[in-house]
C-alpha cells in the first residue's frame, strides 16, 4: 500500500483560544485504509479531519494528501482539491435544502465539469439503496436517507479519500448501523476512509486502524488487524480518557 | 419594556449594515418627499400673497384708442367690479438698446399705486418726466438692461431717447421668458410716442372683484362689456387665471414629478424594509424561540423587530426632512423672485411633522407585518430550527438553466434568486421603480427637447428679423431675397380673433410663406393649405367645443371670419389658446396689414453671424436681426435637473434593494455556501453564483421596468402637455431607440452585479469550518 495522507508536525491554534487545537501531530494514512480517529469532544479530531480535507489550514506543519502539499494551494486550489480528491460526509448531512436528493449528489460533478453526471448519480443512489428518493427534497427524507445522499455526494467525483465526521452522530442506532455498513462496503471496494467518531465500539467494529487524540495530541495509534493491539485495548484507552 | 430596548439596541449593534441600508433608503425617500410636500404647500402661496398684496387685476381689458373715456368710465359698473384702474393710455413702442431692438406695450400711468395692479418698485424711482421709463425687473434682467440705461425709441420719427429709472414687479403679467412685457411712463409721455398709424393707440383698464371670479364668470363679464360698448371697442382681454397658471405651471409640473417619484421612493423603501424584516425573522428562528422561552410576550417580540427598523428610520427622518426642506428652497426662491417677493427661507413645522408621521407609519407598517410572523411563531417549533424552511421555489429556473447547460454556479445562482418568492417580489419592486425612473429621466428631457425644438423651429430657421413699424415689408423682403444664403423666408404677425365660446380674444399667429416647414408638431389633422384653414392646440379646441374638421364663425378686426379647423397643433403659448393661420386667411379681414417678423432659413453651411451682420448693416435703425434662440427655457431646465436628481435617488434606492436582498440571501445561506465550498466550489464560483442571482433579478426587473418606464414617460408627458393646454404629439413620445432601452437594461443588470460584489465576496470568503462547526 502507498501513503495517501501525511501530516508532519501539524499544529493548529484557533484565534483567541485553544479549543480543538492540535499540537505537533504527525501521522500517515495508507491508501485503502479505513482509519477511525477517536477522542472526546474538543480533543481536536474534527480539526484534524478539516485539515486533511483542505477545509482549514494548519498554524504550522504540513499536510500532504496524494502528493499534494495543501499548504501550497491557494483558495481556488484548495476548492479544486476538495472537489476532485476528497469526499466529505458531515454529522448533520449539510444537504442543500432547495435541491433534490439527486441534485445534491450531482453538485460536485457539475462544479467540476459540464458533462452530465446524472447516470452516475442515479447509480450511486441505487447502490446506496435510495434511488426511490432521487427527486425528493431533503426536508422529506429521514436522517438515514439524508446521510446516504450525503455519502453519494461525497463519492460522485470518485475521490481518493472519503472523510466522515461523526456520520452517525445525528442518526438513530439502526440508521447509524446502516450508514456504517455502507462505509464498510465502500472500504471493501478499495475506498480509503477516515472516520471521526467518539464511539469506540463503532470505531473498532468497522475501522482497521484507530487513532486516539486527546487535547490535540495523538495518544494512541492502533492497527486492529495486528496482534499487538486488540479492540479491548482501544476501548480501554477510551475508558481512560473518560476517567480523566 | 426595558428588556425590549436592551434587545433592540443589541440587535442594532449586531445588524449595523442593515441599519445603514434602512437609514440611507429612508433618508433618500423622505428627503424627496419633503421636497415635494414643501413645494406643494408653498408654491401657490407666493403668487396668492403677491396677488393680494399688489391688488392684482382679475381682468385686464385693452380697448381701442377711439373708445370714449365716458364709455370706459362706465365699464366697472357694467360688470360689477369692486375696484378698477385706468383707463391708461397705451401704445406699443419699439426701442433699441445696444444692437438689440425690443417691442413693449407701454402704459401712461402717473404713479405705481392705486386700487388695482399696484406695481412694486424693486429698484429706482417712478418716472418724473416724459423721457423716463419703467421696465419690469424680469425684462431688465433677461435683457441685461440696468437703471440709467438709455433706450432709443425707433417706432416714431422723432427717435426720442428714454432713460430707465425703475424696475418693478407686476403681478399681472408673466415672466419675460414666457410672456410679452409691459413698460410705464407718465401719461403725458404716451401721445408723443404713439405712431400715427391705425390701431396704434389703445386704453387698458384693470378690474378687481370682491371674490375671485371663475372662468365662466370672467367670460360673462367680457360678454357684458361687448354688449355695453360699440362694436370693436375691445381689442383683447387677459384674466388672472391664465397669469396664475403661467406662474404656477413650473411648480405644478415639478411638484407632480416630485410627488409621483417620492411615492415611488417611499414604496421602494417600504419594500426594502419589509424585505429586511422578513429576512431577519427568517434567519432568527432559533433566537425568536429563545426570546419566547425566556418570557418575551408576542407583542414584545414584534416590538424588538419593529424598533430595530424604526430607530434608523427615525434618524433618517431627522436628517432627511430638514435636508428636503433645504433642497426645495432654491425652487421657492426662484418662484418668489419671479413674483418680486422678498425670499425668506420657509420651513413648515406642520409639513415636517406630516412627512415624519407618514414615513414612520409607512416604515412601521412595513416592518410590523412581517414582524407579526415572529410574534406568532411557536417556541417549541422555532427552537428546533435555525431558520424558516425554504420551499422548492426557483427549481424550475434551475431546471431551465440546466437545460441550456449553464455553468453550475450560475444554475445555483438563478435558482437562489427566487428561493424566497416574497423577497424576490419585494426586490423586484425596488428594481422596477429604479429602472422605470431612470428610463423616464432619460426620456422626458428628450421629449421636452423635441417639443422645444418644434416651438423654436430649431434646425428649420436660423435667423429672426424684426422690422420697425416705419420700415416697409417689401423692403425687408427685398433685402432678405438679395442675400445669397437665404433659402426660405416665412413672415409672420400676430392678431386677435374672437372665437365663439372663448371669453378672451384668442391670439392668432399669421404666417406668410411656406410655414409647414417650420417644424411645429402636429397632434392630429394636417397643416393649413387653403384660405380659411386654421390649426389650434387642444385647450382652445376643448374650451370652444371644437374638433378637427369643425367650422368656426370667428371675428377679427371687427369683421366676420369663416374658419375651418384642419389640424391640432402643439403650442404652449397662452396655455394652448392660439390659432395658426395663413396670410391668405388674414387678408380677408385685414388687407392692409403687413408682417413684422421674418423667420429666415439659410442654405446649409451658411455663416449665420456673417449673414446677420450683413442684413443688420443694411438698415441698422429699422431692422433687428437676431439668431434663433433655441435654448431651453429656465423652467424646463429646472424640471430636467430635478428629474435627474430623482432618477439618481430612485436608482440608489433600487441598488440598495438589490444589495439588501443579496445580503439577506448570503447570510441566510451561509451554511449552504459553506457546504458548497466544502464539496469543492471555488471562491470565484461563489462570486459568480451570488452575481447570477443579482443579475437575474435585475434582468427580470429591467424587462418589466423598461416598458413601464416608457409608459410612465408617456403618462408624465401627457400630464405636462395637459398642464400647458395641449395633447402630446406622437413625435414627442418616440424618444427611445431599441438599442438605448437595451443599454438601460444591460446597465441595470451591470449595476446589480456590481452591488452583488460585496455580499458575493463575503460569501466567497465564508470560513467553512467556522460555519459548519457552529452547527
Amino acid at each position: 500500500m502507498s501513503e495517501l495522507v501525511r501530516l508532519s508536525d501539524v499544529t493548529k491554534v484557533y484565534q483567541g483560544g485553544v479549543t480543538g487545537a492540535l499540537s505537533g501531530v504527525s501521522l500517515a494514512i495508507e491508501q485503502g485504509e479505513f482509519t477511525a480517529i477517536m477522542g472526546p469532544s474538543g480533543s481536536g479530531k474534527s480539526t484534524l479531519l478539516n485539515l486533511i480535507a483542505g477545509l482549514d489550514r494548519p498554524s504550522s506543519g504540513s499536510v500532504v494528501v496524494g502528493g499534494t502539499d495543501l499548504g501550497r494551494l491557494g483558495e481556488a486550489g484548495l476548492a479544486r482539491f476538495r472537489r476532485d480528491r476528497v469526499g466529505f460526509v458531515f454529522q448533520f448531512f449539510h444537504l442543500l435544502p432547495n435541491l433534490t436528493a439527486l441534485e445534491n449528489v450531482l453538485i460536485p460533478a457539475q462544479l467540476k465539469s459540464r458533462a452530465s453526471a446524472e447516470a452516475g448519480g442515479r447509480r450511486l443512489l441505487s447502490q446506496l439503496g435510495i434511488d426511490d428518493v432521487a427527486d425528493r427534497y431533503p426536508a422529506k427524507l429521514s436522517g438515514g436517507q439524508q446521510q446516504r445522499v450525503a455519502i453519494a455526494r461525497a463519492l460522485i467525483n470518485q475521490p481518493d479519500l472519503l472523510l466522515a465526521d461523526e456520520p452517525t452522530g445525528a442518526l438513530d442506532t439502526k440508521s447509524g448501523e446502516h450508514v456504517m455498513t455502507l462505509l464498510a462496503q465502500l472500504h471493501e471496494q478499495g475506498q480509503t476512509i477516515v472516520l471521526v467518531t467518539h464511539d469506540a465500539k463503532l470505531a473498532t467494529r468497522y475501522a482497521a486502524r484507530v487513532i486516539s487524540i486527546i487535547d490535540g495530541s495523538v495518544v494512541d495509534d492502533a492497527r486492529l488487524e495486528t496482534a499487538e493491539r486488540r479492540p479491548a485495548d482501544v476501548i480501554r484507552v477510551r475508558g481512560e480518557e473518560t476517567a480523566r | 419594556m426595558r428588556a425590549v430596548f436592551v434587545k433592540t439596541l443589541a440587535d442594532l449593534r449586531r445588524r449595523r449594515l442593515q441599519a445603514a441600508v434602512i437609514f440611507i433608503t429612508v433618508l433618500l425617500a423622505v428627503g424627496t418627499g419633503m421636497m415635494a410636500l414643501t413645494l406643494l404647500t408653498q408654491s401657490r402661496d407666493p403668487y396668492q400673497a403677491a396677488f393680494a398684496a399688489q391688488k392684482g387685476a382679475h381682468l385686464q381689458v385693452y380697448y381701442d384708442g377711439a373708445t370714449s373715456r365716458e364709455a370706459l368710465a362706465s365699464t366697472p359698473a357694467l360688470i360689477g367690479a369692486s375696484s378698477f384702474g385706468g383707463p391708461y393710455p397705451s401704445t406699443t413702442i419699439e426701442f433699441q438698446h445696444g444692437s438689440r431692438k425690443f417691442s413693449l406695450d407701454t402704459f401712461g400711468r402717473d404713479n405705481p399705486g392705486g386700487d388695482v395692479e399696484v406695481l412694486r418698485i424693486t429698484n429706482g424711482h417712478w418716472p418724473t418726466s416724459n423721457d423716463e421709463i419703467t421696465l419690469t425687473r424680469s425684462f431688465a434682467e433677461l435683457n441685461n438692461i440696468s437703471i440709467g440705461d438709455r433706450l432709443k425709441v425707433v417706432s416714431v420719427a422723432q427717435r426720442p431717447v428714454l432713460t430707465v429709472v425703475a424696475e418693478v414687479v407686476d403681478i399681472d403679467e408673466g415672466s419675460a421668458d414666457l410672456s410679452t412685457q409691459h413698460a410705464w411712463m407718465l401719461s403725458s409721455a404716451v401721445p408723443s410716442l404713439t405712431a400715427p398709424t391705425p390701431r396704434s393707440a389703445f386704453y387698458k383698464m384693470d378690474y378687481r372683484f370682491a371674490m375671485d371670479p371663475s372662468t365662466s364668470q370672467l367670460a360673462g363679464y367680457i360678454d357684458r362689456l361687448r354688449a355695453g360698448l360699440p362694436p370693436g371697442s375691445i381689442v383683447v382681454s387677459l384674466n388672472y387665471l391664465l397669469i396664475r397658471n403661467i406662474f404656477n405651471i413650473t411648480n405644478q409640473i415639478l411638484t407632480s414629478v416630485l410627488v409621483a417619484f417620492s411615492v415611488f421612493a417611499l414604496g421602494a423603501t417600504a419594500a426594502i424594509v419589509a424585505n429586511l424584516v422578513t429576512g431577519i425573522v427568517v434567519s432568527s428562528y432559533r433566537e425568536i424561540g429563545i426570546m419566547k422561552a425566556i418570557g418575551f410576550a408576542p407583542r414584545e417580540v414584534v416590538a424588538v423587530f419593529v424598533l430595530q427598523i424604526v430607530t434608523p428610520a427615525l434618524a433618517a427622518c431627522l436628517v432627511g426632512i430638514p435636508a428636503g426642506a433645504i433642497a426645495s428652497q432654491p425652487l421657492l426662491a426662484n418662484s418668489s423672485h419671479a413674483l418680486g417677493l422678498t425670499y425668506e427661507p420657509s420651513f413648515s413645522v406642520g409639513v415636517g411633522l406630516l412627512a415624519l408621521g407618514c414615513a414612520l407609519v409607512l416604515v412601521g407598517l412595513a416592518a410590523t407585518l412581517p414582524a407579526l410572523r415572529a410574534g406568532l411563531l411557536k417556541p417549541v417549533v422555532v427552537l428546533t430550527s435555525a431558520m424558516a424552511p425554504r420551499g422548492a421555489s426557483g427549481s424550475w429556473l434551475r431546471g431551465l438553466a440546466n437545460l441550456v447547460r449553464l455553468p453550475q454556479p450560475i444554475v445555483l445562482g438563478v435558482g437562489d434568486a427566487f428561493a424566497r418568492p416574497l423577497r424576490s417580489a419585494l426586490t423586484l419592486i425596488a428594481i422596477l421603480l429604479g429602472v422605470a425612473t431612470v428610463t423616464v429621466a432619460i426620456g422626458l428631457p428628450r421629449s421636452f427637447q423635441k417639443i422645444n425644438d418644434s416651438e423654436t423651429s430649431s434646425g428649420n430657421m436660423q435667423v429672426i428679423v424684426t422690422r420697425s413699424e416705419g420700415f416697409p415689408d417689401s423692403e425687408v423682403t427685398r433685402i432678405l431675397a438679395a442675400q445669397p444664403e437665404t433659402s426660405r423666408v416665412v413672415a409672420l404677425t400676430g392678431t386677435s380673433v374672437d372665437v365663439p365660446g372663448i371669453g378672451d380674444a384668442v391670439n392668432a399667429r399669421v404666417f406668410r410663406g411656406d410655414s409647414s416647414h417650420l417644424g411645429y408638431l402636429l397632434v392630429a389633422g394636417r397643416w393649413f393649405s387653403t384660405p380659411g384653414e386654421v390649426l389650434a392646440p387642444k385647450a382652445l379646441l376643448r374650451d370652444a367645443h371644437l374638433k378637427v374638421g369643425d367650422a368656426i364663425a370667428a371675428t377679427a378686426n371687427g369683421r366676420p371670419l369663416q374658419l375651418r379647423v384642419v389640424g391640432e397643433v402643439f403650442d404652449v403659448s397662452n396655455l394652448g389658446h392660439e390659432l395658426f393661420m395663413d396670410w391668405s386667411t388674414y387678408v380677408q379681414v385685414s388687407p392692409e396689414s403687413s408682417p413684422v417678423v421674418y423667420y429666415v432659413t439659410l442654405n446649409p453651411g451658411a455663416n449665420i453671424d456673417a449673414y446677420m451682420r450683413r442684413v443688420a448693416a443694411v438698415e441698422p435703425d429699422f431692422l433687428d436681426v437676431q439668431p434663433n434662440n433655441t435654448g431651453l427655457i429656465a423652467p424646463v431646465k429646472i424640471i430636467d435637473s430635478v428629474l435627474l436628481i430623482v432618477a439618481v435617488v430612485l436608482a440608489l434606492i433600487a441598488v440598495g434593494g438589490v444589495f439588501n436582498t443579496l445580503l439577506l440571501n448570503t447570510r441566510e445561506r451561509v451554511r449552504d455556501t459553506a457546504t458548497l465550498k466544502a464539496v469543492g466550489m471555488s471562491p470565484r464560483q461563489v462570486l459568480v453564483m451570488v452575481a447570477s442571482s443579482a443579475g437575474l433579478l435585475a434582468l427580470i426587473g429591467g424587462l418589466v421596468a423598461t416598458p413601464l418606464g416608457v409608459m410612465l414617460n408617456r403618462v408624465l408627458l401627457d400630464a405636462v402637455s395637459y398642464s400647458a393646454g395641449n395633447d402630446t404629439p406622437a413625435a414627442a413620445y418616440s424618444t427611445f431607440s431599441a438599442l438605448e432601452l437595451l443599454v438601460v437594461l444591460v446597465l441595470g443588470v451591470a449595476v446589480a452585479i456590481v452591488a452583488a460584489l460585496i455580499p458575493g465576496r463575503w460569501a466567497a470568503r465564508t470560513n467553512v469550518v467556522d460555519v459548519l462547526h457552529a452547527e
